[in-house]
């Protein structure tokens, strides 16, 4: 591989311009992870003329920046207000939210940000090295892979959750369910929609989350409130021990590589890897029951993953010019814009703006660690303010941040309606994580399904005769039976109180 | 009330009233100061960074500088633009709301969803078109297929991806390979680029897509085109036949227009068709449409509405010849 | 008490928490009663969208299998739930909850009319004054600095099209 872009790439990223621009873009980022409702696709939609201006490279810097520190503007609801604003912070909530109630909510973001930097420098070297190799096993992934990809999730959905498995599989139905409301994909037919225009094209996840986690929480709190004093929690700590680091080192290893994998996969890998290294840190654990509990492997893990992957799927854009996800697409546009056609040429006619990207993310990286050094302390302060106060202000930025998902009311109402649902299932001991991440599973399931029978024509070996998608099957297969062969070797540890 | 309350029941009740127009009321009916100041929101029913949303914002600039106003791009995806569309009919006719409408939401939805869901081109009135974005048929370069008897030579049932249901994707390829008598099945994706990627990997055999979205790949070599569904060749791929060079009648193309609601005045209508039309000659907004692969079609309203109108019937017809089915109920 | 050993010592959580009145069997009945009307009534709809077959999967199919899973597991609920000791019941406070679920159903209902402001100070001044029993003045200062703050973030800054009507 000749180094010489790749220095030049540097070069480029230590401009004095560019590397303010990516200051500015992993504040903005983070700001707007922060904020529910309003993502990183929206965000840098808004900003698109602001790019006009800007020359090309030093734009593309920015809207990346963003991109990934809003992954980490989402870690910072998930773990302090239990509001995940991305599909791919949900499994942060679990062990995020446990950390920040018994005090610790410094560590759960202070390894969240160990981790994401890990895992997002772990990824762009791989990428600077793979990129091309890689980029062509994308493309290999059809529908029968993805199809096996989906129900590795599914199985693994059931795993993650806490508390009873009936209930958590009774969620995750509800997802599923939920996941089919709107237009049927091949026929065009709608399915559960009751007439509605605004239902035409199916929920989206955004005002199910905000709604199940953060308003559900709110409104069980109101009726808490008047049976008990609540203190609000006192903050022990600012970041994680030395111990802490210790013990999340393996998960911040695993994840990181299992994020760069699943983020090159065009549309779903943040998601999947986040569930995936959550669920493989407790399937290795020897003290499963930890998780959910405030484990802070239950953080380190997913943070790694979803970082890592966020910045793989890059890599379809850049090596391909094919946007992995909405953002990407965003991207994709500013460029366009810009006269830059990204395409599979991208490197060779323009390597100081591949480089120079790709560099950028070192930097960011850096940067996003370094911000959060003091921006944790003050996040976690957050914490102090009487529930009586924050509960109010975290209802109307969710109703806002609502509406800014796709400029409709009609959000705002379905986040309150998932607002009662999320109340009446912690009464009911059900939980909202199998259900939403069922609900992003369940779509991308039964489409590759479909999608795959389509290409056989109808015959199911197929799925077994091809190569990845045979290997996948395979571990699902594993993956299922291997709580039963560890079973029975583990109940005399479960017995131990 | 004790006096607190009471000073903030007078704080809000004057900041109500020194509150005027804002986002709520549009701005003052009078056609001839059009536009008066005020800002122009301009739909669109697709999420940014696509297409569509990329020709606003590249007019919404110029336009701004025409007018003196500004001009905000809107985003309210949906149903193919069928929300934005529902929502531009409940606004003033007053030249402050207006939406970059797609063709394929006024003469292909309507044959794939159920009646009442797609928008009728009578609820509105149209300033201007714009432009018009050519579907092109392709496959992978290593699949080694080159023209259409390629594809029927090949014997077995083609596999063929389209960017979705109701889709200028889906029913140029439908239409394309009856008229062939080529045994082919649909192959549904989520927009153009999970398209494109099945095409490249070799998980479908071919598939219809914007050009914009494939010139890239085509110029690397990694894409094939086969042919085009354009009128007349299109100038981007020169060496490309048209279906209709090749002998199949398939003309489908994606189109964008300048709607507003109906009852606009027709003097706001004029200043606004002017603003656009220098914007149409801008150097920036010509090198754009260079760039993405769009052709020009700066028609009038009444032009456009003829095209658009014509294209409905056209394709109820062919879809009934032979028997295609777009989905949903027709 | 623990036997993990890398784990470092858990915080005590330093919320004060009564206990949660666990409900009946009764509940456990309305909810497993629930999920199986709800599973039939997929199954109900999946079948007039056609079931197709395991080959040749029509709109149906996918709802048709999540309903028949649902009705199963309501009656698995049904059976097993009794013992089970997760699910809690309504108390007088809960009349709270339906309290701010009204709000909040107020405050969709007008944004579009009347835009965020009006409805947002309102929303704040009933939640903090009247579930918060805070006081008239930290009301004010609450809600009118949340506004004021979501307006220049929202509106000033970002430009997000939200009705407002400043």
């Amino acid at each position: 591989m000749d180094i010489g872009p790749v220095i030049d790439g540097f070069g480029v990223v230590l401009e004095p311009a560019n590397l303010l621009y990516c200051l500015i873009g992993v504040v903005i980022g983070m700001l707007v992870g922060v904020l529910p409702g309003l993502g990183p696709a929206a965000t840098i939609a808004i900003l698109l003329p602001v790019t006009f201006e800007i020359e090309a490279v030093g734009a593309v810097i920015m809207l990346a920046g963003i991109f990934y520190g809003a992954q980490y503007g989402g870690t910072i609801t998930s773990v302090l207000l239990k509001l995940p604003g991305e599909a791919s912070s949900v499994v942060t909530v679990f062990d995020g939210h446990a950390l920040a109630r018994q005090g610790r909510a410094g560590t759960a973001l202070g390894i969240a940000a160990v981790g994401s930097f890990v895992g997002g420098t772990v990824s762009v070297v791989a990428m600077s090295v793979l990129a091309p190799v890689v980029a062509g096993f994308a493309l290999d992934f059809g529908p029968p892979e993805y199809t096996a990809l989906a129900l590795l999730g599914i199985l693994l959905v059931s795993t993650v959750a806490g508390g009873g498995r009936l209930k958590a599989l009774i969620a995750a139905c509800l997802g599923l369910l939920l996941a089919v409301v709107g237009r049927d994909a091949f026929t065009g037919g709608e399915r559960f929609t009751f007439g509605s225009l605004d239902l035409a094209d199916g929920l989206d996840f955004v005002p199910i989350a905000m709604g199940l986690f953060g308003l559900g929480e709110i409104l069980h709190s109101l009726e808490q409130r008047h049976r008990a004093v609540h203190a609000p929690v006192a903050v022990h700590d600012v970041w994680p021990s030395r111990a802490d680091l210790r013990q999340s080192s393996g998960a911040i290893g695993r994840g990181s590589v299992l994020g760069f994998v699943l983020g090159i996969l065009p549309g779903g890998g943040a998601v999947m890897a986040s569930l995936a290294a959550y669920a493989l840190e407790k399937r290795r654990s020897p003290h499963p029951e930890r998780f959910g509990q405030g484990a802070v492997e239950g953080v380190a893990a997913p943070e790694t993953a979803n970082n890592a992957a966020a910045t793989s799927s890059f890599i379809p854009l850049l090596t391909l010019g094919i946007p992995a996800n909405a953002t990407m697409a965003v991207i994709f546009g500013a460029l366009l814009v810009q006269g830059v056609a990204p395409g599979p040429q991208l490197v060779e006619e323009n390597p100081e703006l591949f480089w120079g990207v790709v560099n950028s993310m070192y930097v960011g990286n850096v940067l996003l660690l370094i911000m959060s050094i003091p921006l944790v302390g003050l996040f976690v302060r957050v914490l102090r303010v009487r529930p009586a106060v924050l509960a109010p202000i975290t209802v109307l930025i969710t109703l806002v941040g609502a509406y800014t998902v796709n400029n409709s009311t009609f959000d705002i109402a379905l986040v309150v309606a998932f607002g009662a649902l999320g109340y009446l299932m912690k009464k009911l001991g059900l939980e909202p994580g199998p259900l939403v991440l069922a609900f992003v599973l369940g779509t991308l399931l039964e489409d590759s399904l479909r999608r795959s029978l389509l290409l056989f024509g109808g015959d199911p070996t197929g799925f077994v005769t091809r190569p990845i998608s045979g290997v996948l099957l395979a571990a699902f297969v594993v993956v299922a039976l291997l709580p039963l062969a560890r079973g029975r070797r583990r109940e005399p540890v479960d017995q131990v109180r | 009330m004790t006096s607190t309350p009471r000073a903030l029941f007078a704080l809000v009740l004057a900041l109500t009233l020194a509150g005027c127009g804002g986002n709520l009321g549009g701005g003052s009916g009078d056609a001839a100061a059009f536009p008066d100041g005020d800002p122009i929101t301009v739909y669109v029913g697709q999420d940014p960074g696509g297409s569509t949303d990329l020709i606003a914002r590249a007019l919404a600039e110029q336009v701004s500088h025409d007018l003196g106003v500004a001009v905000v791009v809107e985003n309210k995806p949906g149903a193919n633009g069928a929300l934005a569309a529902r929502e531009l009919a409940g606004k003033k006719p007053d030249g402050h709301t207006l939406m970059i409408f797609n063709g394929s939401l006024a003469y292909i939805t309507p044959l794939a969803v159920a009646a009442g869901q797609a928008p009728d081109l009578a609820d509105y009135d149209i300033v201007t078109g714009i432009s018009q974005d050519d579907y092109v048929l392709v496959t992978t370069a290593t699949s080694g297929l080159k023209t259409v008897d390629d594809l029927e030579d090949l014997g077995r049932t083609v596999t063929f991806g389209t960017t979705g249901v109701g889709t200028g994707s889906q029913l140029s390829q439908e239409l394309l390979f009856a008229q062939a008598g080529i045994d082919a099945t649909a192959v549904p994706f989520d927009g153009g680029s999970p398209t494109l990627t099945a095409v490249l990997g070799g998980q479908v055999d071919v598939g219809s897509i914007q050009l914009g979205e494939a010139v890239e790949q085509i110029e690397a070599g990694r894409l094939t085109p086969i042919v085009t569904f354009a009128q007349e060749r299109v100038s981007y791929l020169p060496r490309t036949p048209t279906a209709i060079e090749a002998g199949y009648d398939v003309p489908v193309q994606q189109s964008r227009a300048v709607f507003a609601p109906k009852g606009t005045p027709s003097s706001v209508i004029g200043s606004l068709e002017k603003a656009f039309g220098s914007a149409f000659e801008a150097g920036t907004y010509r090198a754009f449409n260079r760039d993405n692969q769009l052709t020009p079609n700066e028609v009038d309203g009444k032009t456009l509405r003829t095209q658009w109108t014509q294209s409905l019937d056209t394709y109820r017809a062919v879809t009934r010849e032979h028997r295609i089915d777009l989905g949903g109920e027709q | 008490m623990s036997p993990a050993p890398p784990e470092p010592e858990a915080f005590p959580e330093t919320e004060t928490e009564t206990e949660t009145e666990t409900a009946g069997p009764l509940t456990n009945l309305l909810l497993a009663g629930t999920v199986v009307v709800l599973g039939a009534g997929t199954v109900a709809g999946a079948l007039s969208l056609g079931v197709g077959s395991a080959s040749r999967p029509a709109p149906g199919s996918w709802p048709f299998l999540i309903g028949c899973a649902l009705v199963v597991l309501g009656l698995a609920q049904a059976v097993t739930g009794r013992a089970t000791d997760d699910a809690e019941r309504f108390v007088p406070t809960s009349g709270l909850v339906a309290a701010g679920l009204v709000s909040m159903l107020g405050f969709a209902a007008v944004i579009g009319t009347i835009g965020f402001e009006l409805p947002s100070l309102a929303l704040m001044a009933f939640w903090l004054r009247v579930l918060g029993h805070e006081t008239w003045r930290s009301t004010a200062v609450i809600s009118l600095g949340t506004v004021l703050a979501l307006y220049l973030l929202f509106v000033a800054a970002l430009a997000v099209p939200i009705p407002h009507l400043f």
